[in-house]
C-alpha cells in the first residue's frame, strides 16, 4: 500500500485539445451530437449513458412486475399464462439484477468515482467505454429473444438441470447465457478499471482514509466483481456448452450433479447480493452526513465493516441452499457464517443512526430516501437473519416470505439508495434542481407502496404461498393480501412514474423555467463539488490537494477560538481559487470508434452460436478488427505530451 | 442413487454429543418461550396470519418436526421485531430530535464517533447472534438425524408435475401411490426424496420442512404427524411449466385405519365384469392409458399382463400408478378433487354404508357413484394439457412432459369413467 499512498505530483505542460490523428487510422473527434455520445470515452457521459440504459431497463422490469402482480391479483388469474408468466418472472429477475441494478450502481460509479478522487477520468477510458456498450449490447440481446424463439424461462437462477435442452428447448436459456456472459464483460471490465482508477489517481493528498465513503464501497464492490464474475462465466459457459453443443455438465442421465449449478451460481449469486446493495450503502452515507451536517459516525466501521463484508460474503452461499440436501453439517456451517454477516451490517446501520444522532437533519427528498433505506433495509436485514436460522428457512425458503425479504432489501435498501442518489446528485450532474415538493410525493408514493406490495409477502409465505406459481387456489387465505401487493405495486409505479416526471420538467419543457443548480445546494462535504455543475469535461481546472477526510467541508467551515464550526469560505470562493490556479495544460483522453465496435460484435458473435456458426464468424472478424484498430490507432495527443521527464502523471495513464 | 448425503456415523455420533452438552447449557432461550412475548413482539404478524386460512400455514404446526421449528422460530421472529423495533424508535427519535428548527443556523458539533458505543452494540449484536446461533443448530440436528425408531419409510419420487410414493417398510411393500401420502399417525416416518427429471421440493409445512428433490441424490426427510387430518403442500422448487399445479399432500390415519388402508391398497384389482360399460373402459385403458399408467394385476382378454412402458413415453419415465384410484382425494398432481367439488372430504353422502373412519378419511369406503368430481375428471380425459398446462408435444426424443390429449371421444370417456370407478 506504501506505493499507492504516495501523494504524486502533478504536471502542467501546455495544453492540448483533440484534434485530426497521425497516421492511416483516425479518431473521432466530434465534441457535441449523437457521434460525441457513441465514440465517448469521458466517464460522465459514459456515466450518464449507463444511467439512462439502467433506467430503460428498469421500467421493462418494473413492467414485468406489475404484470405478474396483475396476474396474481386474485386466485386462478387468467391474465397471462404459464409459460408466459414464467418467462416473465425470470427476465424481471434477470433484468433488474443485472440491467438495473448493478449499471445503474455503474452508472453512479463512473460518473462520481473520478470526481470525488480528484480525477479527470478513469484508468481506462476506452476500456470503460466498452463496458457499457457491451452492457447495452448484451441487455438489448436478451430482449432480442422474444422476436427470435421466446423469453428465457428457467429463473434468474436457472437450475439445472430445468435449464438444460430437454426441458427448456426454446432458444431464451441460449439468449440468457449469452447474454449474462456479454454483460459480465462489462463488469468484469468496469470493476478492474474502477481498481486502477482508485488506487491510483486519487488526488494529491487524497489518503485511503480519506476517501470519501461512497468510493470505498464502490471499491470493495469491485474487488468482488472481479472474483464474482468469472465464476458466474464459469458456469454460463457450462450451461451454453450444454445447450449449443451437447456438452453433458448438467445432464442428469449422464451422471451429473445438478447441486454442481447451484454452487457456482450462488458462489457468484451471493457476492453478488453485496454488489447490488453496497453502491446504495455508499450513497446513503455520502447523503446522511449532508443533511444532518455532521461527520458519518465512525468513518472507519463503516468502511471495515463494508470490506468485512466484502470478505464475509463469499462465505455464505450455501444458506440459498439450506432445503437442498447439503446435509446437516454443511448447513450448520453456512447458518453460522451467515448469522455472523449480519454484524457487520449491523455495524452500518448502528452508525448510520449515530450520524442522525445529535445532527441538525435537513429533511430534503435525498435525506428521506437515505432514512427511508435505513428502515426497510433494516426489515429486510432482520429477516434475512431468520434466513440464516436454517431449520426455519427450510419453512421459508421458497415461498414469498424470501420474495418480502430480497424486495425489502433491494428495493427498500437498493433502489431507495439510488433514488437518495438521483436527488442528491442531479444539481451536480445537470445543474438543475429537480422539485423537491414533487420528490416528497415520489418518496411517500415508493415508501407506502414498497410496504403494501413487499409487507404482506412476509404474510402470505408464512402461510405457506410459494414463490415462481402463476396462479394460486382461492382458499389458502392468500388472496386478499395478494390483491393488497398488486396495488402496492401500482403505488410504486406512481411514485416511479413521478420521478419521471420530475426529471422531464428540469429539461425546461412544461414551459416553467426549470431552477438552475446553486454550486453547492446542499451545503456539502464532499470533493465532487468542488467543480462547476455540470463539471467540465477535465472536471477541474486544478486538482485540489487534500488534506482531511470532507476535503469541501473542512475548506468552507473551520473552528473559531471557543470550537465552534464557522463557514471561512463560500464554494464560489472556493471554485474561483481553483479556476486561478487552472492547470496550463489539461491532456483529455481521445474517443474512439473502437470500444462500440468490439462491443457489438459480441452479441453477432452470440447469435451465431445461436443460430448459425457463418454468422459467429462474421461476428468473430469484426471483434479482431476491431481489436486490432483498437491497439493501433494513434492518439491525438502531441508527441510532448509524453514527455516523460516531468515525472509520472495521472494523464500518461489516460492513453493506455 | 450414488450419493446421499448423510455424514458418516463416527462424525455424525461425535456431533450428536456436542448437540447435547449445548442443549443442557441453553435452558435461557429452549423453545419454551412464554407466547406472551412472541405476540407482543411478532404479535402483529402472527395475529394476522392467525386469523386467515390455515391449510399450508407454517406457524400451525401439527406434528414433532414442525412443532421444534415453530419453537426455534417464534422466539427469534420476536426477537428480531424487538430489535426492528428498536432500531425504527431510534430511528424516529432523530427525526423527531433533532430535525432542524427555525433560526437554528449554527451547524452541529462535528463527532466523528463513538468507538465505546460502536464496539459495545456490535459485540452486543454479535451476542445476540450467538445467542441464536446455539438453538438453531440444535433443533437442526434434532429434525434431521435419523428416529431410532422410525415407523415407516417411504421413498418420494418427483417428475414433472406430481408425486410417487412408493412404500418401503415390510408390511407395506409394494404400494405405489401418486400425490396423497398416507401416513399413519403418532409414527415417525423417514422419507427418502429424489427425482426422476429437474429438482422439485417436497414440502408438507404442518409437518416439517421442505427437502429437495435432487435427480441422482437420495435426500432424507422426517415426518410425524400427531393428529389424523389432510396436510396440504406444494412443490416449491420451480420446476417447469406446471410448477404451480404440483401439489402433494399428507393424509394421516389412525393405527387402526392406516392398516385398513394398506390392507386395501394390497388387495388385487378386480376385473370387471365382461359386457358392461367398466369392462369397455378397460380395453379403452389397455389401448390406451396403460402404455404410461401401470394398473397393478392388470391383464388384457387373453390373460396377458399390461406393464407400463412409460420410459418409451415420457421423458421422466413414470406416469401415475392409478391401481387404487379411488381410494385418493385428488388427482392430476393434486391439481383437481377426485372425489368432491368443495375439496373437504369429511361429507357423510360421500360414504358407503360402511362407518366413516375416526378422521372420515378416505380409507376404501369413499363411494365414487355419489361423489366423483366427474366434470374436471371428463376435461381432463378429454384434453388434459388443456386444463393443467403441459408439454402435449412430443420432442426431439419422441417423448411428452405430461399427459398428451388423447383425443378420446365422449363415449371413450364415459367407458373409462366407468373403468376408473371400479378402481377402489
Amino acid at each position: 500500500m506504501a506505493i499507492i499512498e504516495r501523494p504524486r505530483e502533478l504536471t502542467a505542460p501546455s495544453v492540448i485539445s483533440p484534434k485530426q490523428a497521425q497516421g492511416n487510422f483516425s479518431r473521432p473527434v466530434q465534441t457535441t451530437g449523437w457521434k460525441s455520445w457513441l465514440f465517448t470515452v469521458d466517464h460522465k457521459k459514459l456515466g450518464l449513458m449507463y444511467g439512462f440504459a439502467a433506467m430503460f431497463f428498469f421500467l421493462v422490469g418494473g413492467t414485468e412486475a406489475l404484470i405478474i402482480r396483475i396476474q396474481l391479483a386474485q386466485p386462478n388469474g387468467k391474465f397471462v399464462n404459464a409459460q408466459l408468466y414464467n418467462e416473465l418472472f425470470t427476465t424481471h429477475g434477470t433484468t433488474m439484477v443485472f440491467l438495473f441494478v448493478i449499471p445503474m450502481a455503474a452508472a453512479f460509479a463512473n460518473y462520481f468515482v473520478p470526481l470525488q478522487i480528484g480525477a479527470r477520468d478513469v484508468a481506462f477510458p476506452r476500456m470503460n467505454a466498452f463496458g457499457f456498450w457491451c452492457f447495452l449490447g448484451g441487455g438489448l440481446f436478451l430482449y432480442l429473444s422474444p422476436l427470435l424463439g421466446g423469453l428465457p424461462d428457467g429463473g434468474w437462477f436457472a437450475y439445472a438441470p430445468n435449464t438444460g435442452p430437454i426441458f427448456s428447448p426454446s432458444h431464451g436459456m441460449d439468449f440468457w447465457t449469452l447474454a449474462l456472459q456479454i454483460t459480465g464483460i462489462a463488469s468484469l471490465t468496469g470493476s478492474i478499471n474502477l481498481i486502477v482508477t482508485i488506487l491510483n489517481m486519487r488526488a494529491p493528498g487524497m489518503k485511503l482514509m480519506m476517501m470519501p465513503v461512497f468510493t470505498w464501497m464502490i471499491l470493495v464492490i469491485q474487488f468482488l466483481l472481479v472474483f464474482a464474475i468469472p465464476v458466474i462465466t464459469v458456469a454460463l459457459f457450462l450451461l451454453s456448452f450444454q445447450r449449443l453443443f451437447g456438452a453433458t455438465f448438467f445432464d442428469v442421465k449422464a451422471g451429473a450433479d445438478p447441486l454442481l449449478w447451484q454452487h457456482l451460481f450462488w458462489l457468484f449469486g451471493h457476492p453478488e447480493v453485496y454488489i447490488l446493495i453496497l453502491p446504495s450503502f455508499g450513497i446513503v452515507s455520502e447523503v446522511l452526513p449532508v443533511f444532518a451536517q455532521k461527520p458519518l459516525f465512525g468513518y472507519k466501521f463503516v468502511v471495515f465493516s463494508g470490506a468485512a463484508i466484502g470478505f464475509m460474503g463469499w462465505g455464505v452461499w450455501a444458506h440459498h441452499m439450506f432445503a437442498s440436501g447439503l446435509g446437516p453439517i454443511s448447513v450448520m456451517v453456512f447458518s453460522i457464517t451467515t448469522m455472523f454477516i449480519a454484524v457487520p451490517t449491523g455495524v452500518k446501520i448502528i452508525n448510520w443512526v449515530g450520524t442522525l444522532w445529535g445532527g441538525t437533519l435537513r429533511f430534503t427528498t435525498a435525506m428521506m430516501f437515505a432514512i427511508g433505506l435505513i428502515v426497510e433495509f433494516t426489515i429486510g436485514g432482520l429477516s434475512g437473519v431468520t434466513h440464516a436460522v436454517s431449520p426455519s428457512d427450510t419453512q421459508q425458503t421458497d415461498t414469498y416470505y424470501i420474495v418480502a425479504h430480497f424486495h425489502y432489501v433491494l428495493f427498500g435498501g437498493a433502489v431507495f439508495g439510488l433514488f437518495s442518489g438521483f436527488y442528491y446528485w442531479w444539481p451536480k450532474i445537470f445543474g438543475r434542481m429537480l422539485d423537491e415538493k414533487l420528490g416528497k410525493v415520489n418518496f411517500w408514493l415508493m415508501v407506502i407502496g414498497t410496504n403494501l406490495t413487499f409487507g404482506p409477502m412476509h404474510i402470505v409465505g408464512l402461510q405457506g404461498q410459494p414463490r415462481r406459481m402463476y396462479t394460486y387456489k382461492a382458499g389458502y387465505g392468500f388472496a386478499g393480501w395478494n390483491l393488497l401487493e398488486t396495488i402496492g405495486s401500482f403505488i410504486i409505479a406512481l411514485g416511479v412514474a413521478t420521478f419521471l416526471w420530475n426529471a422531464i420538467k428540469t429539461n425546461g419543457i412544461t414551459g416553467k423555467k426549470p431552477r438552475t443548480a446553486p454550486l453547492d445546494p446542499w451545503d456539502a462535504r464532499t470533493y465532487e463539488w468542488m467543480t462547476t455543475s455540470p463539471p467540465k469535461e477535465h472536471n477541474f481546472d486544478s486538482i485540489p490537494v487534500v488534506s482531511h477526510l470532507d476535503e469541501f467541508f473542512h475548506r468552507k467551515y473551520a473552528e473559531d477560538a471557543n470550537g465552534n464550526m464557522v463557514k471561512v469560505a463560500t464554494a464560489e470562493e472556493i471554485l474561483a481559487d481553483q479556476i486561478a490556479h487552472a492547470d496550463k495544460h489539461i491532456h483529455m483522453p481521445s474517443p474512439s470508434y473502437w470500444p462500440i465496435v468490439l462491443a457489438f460484435s459480441l452479441p453477432i458473435i452470440a447469435l451465431g452460436l445461436i443460430f448459425s456458426t457463418y454468422l459467429a464468424i462474421f461476428g468473430g472478424i469484426i471483434c479482431v478488427m476491431a481489436g486490432y484498430g483498437w491497439a493501433i490507432e494513434p492518439s491525438t495527443a502531441d508527441p510532448s505530451d509524453f514527455d516523460q521527464s516531468a515525472g509520472p502523471s495521472t494523464e500518461v495513464a489516460l492513453h493506455v | 442413487m450414488r450419493r446421499t448425503t448423510q455424514p458418516s456415523t463416527a462424525v455424525r455420533s461425535q456431533t450428536v454429543t456436542t448437540v447435547r452438552d449445548v442443549e443442557n447449557t441453553t435452558a435461557l432461550v429452549s423453545p419454551k418461550t412464554p407466547r406472551g412475548l412472541v405476540l407482543v413482539a411478532g404479535g402483529l404478524l402472527v395475529a394476522l396470519t392467525g386469523c386467515a386460512n390455515e391449510k399450508q400455514s407454517t406457524w400451525n404446526p401439527s406434528g414433532k418436526y414442525a412443532r421444534s421449528i415453530d419453537n426455534l422460530q417464534e422466539p427469534i421472529f420476536a426477537a428480531a421485531g424487538v430489535v426492528g423495533l428498536i432500531v425504527i424508535t431510534a430511528v424516529i427519535y432523530c427525526i423527531v430530535k433533532f430535525r432542524e428548527r427555525p433560526g437554528h443556523d449554527s451547524i452541529p458539533h462535528q463527532s466523528h464517533g463513538n468507538p465505546k458505543v460502536e464496539i459495545t452494540l456490535t459485540a452486543l449484536s454479535a451476542a445476540i447472534l450467538l445467542v441464536v446461533a446455539v438453538p438453531t443448530v440444535n433443533t437442526l440436528f434434532e429434525i434431521t438425524n435419523r428416529p431410532k425408531d422410525t415407523g415407516l419409510e417411504v421413498t418420494v419420487v418427483g417428475q414433472q408435475w406430481w408425486w410417487e410414493f412408493q412404500y418401503k417398510t415390510p408390511g407395506t411393500e409394494g404400494i405405489v401411490t401418486a400425490t396423497e401420502l398416507v401416513l399413519p399417525i403418532k409414527t415417525k416416518v423417514r422419507l427418502s426424496i429424489t427425482s426422476r427429471d429437474v429438482i422439485h421440493s417436497f414440502w408438507i409445512p404442518k409437518l416439517n420442512g421442505k427437502r429437495d428433490a435432487v435427480p441422482n441424490r437420495v435426500q432424507p426427510l422426517n415426518m410425524e404427524a400427531s393428529e389424523p387430518g389432510i396436510y396440504e403442500g406444494q412443490c416449491t422448487e420451480f420446476c417447469g411449466l406446471s410448477h404451480a399445479n404440483m401439489r402433494q399432500r399428507v393424509v394421516a390415519l389412525t393405527a387402526e385405519d392406516f392398516a385398513t388402508w394398506v390392507a386395501n391398497q394390497q388387495k388385487a384389482v378386480a376385473k370387471p365384469a365382461a359386457d358392461t360399460l367398466a369392462s369397455k373402459g378397460e380395453s379403452q385403458f389397455i389401448s390406451q392409458c396403460a402404455r404410461c399408467h401401470q394398473i397393478n394385476g392388470l391383464v388384457d382378454d387373453k390373460g396377458n399382463p399390461q406393464n407400463s412402458k412409460a420410459d418409451e413415453q415420457l421423458v421422466s419415465g413414470a406416469a401415475p400408478n392409478l391401481t387404487h384410484l379411488m381410494s385418493r382425494s385428488v388427482f392430476a398432481g393434486g391439481k383437481f378433487d377426485l372425489m368432491i367439488k368443495d375439496g373437504t372430504l369429511l361429507a357423510t353422502e360421500c360414504k358407503n354404508a360402511t362407518a366413516p373412519t375416526a378422521a372420515g378419511q378416505p380409507t376404501g369406503t369413499v363411494n365414487p357413484d355419489k361423489c366423483l368430481n366427474r366434470p374436471d375428471l371428463e376435461a381432463w380425459l378429454r384434453n388434459a394439457p388443456s386444463v393443467k398446462p403441459m408439454y402435449a408435444i412430443q420432442n426431439k426424443d419422441k417423448l411428452y412432459r405430461g399427459m398428451p390429449n388423447l383425443n378420446l371421444t365422449e363415449a371413450q370417456i364415459d367407458e373409462l369413467v366407468a373403468y376408473l370407478k371400479t378402481l377402489k
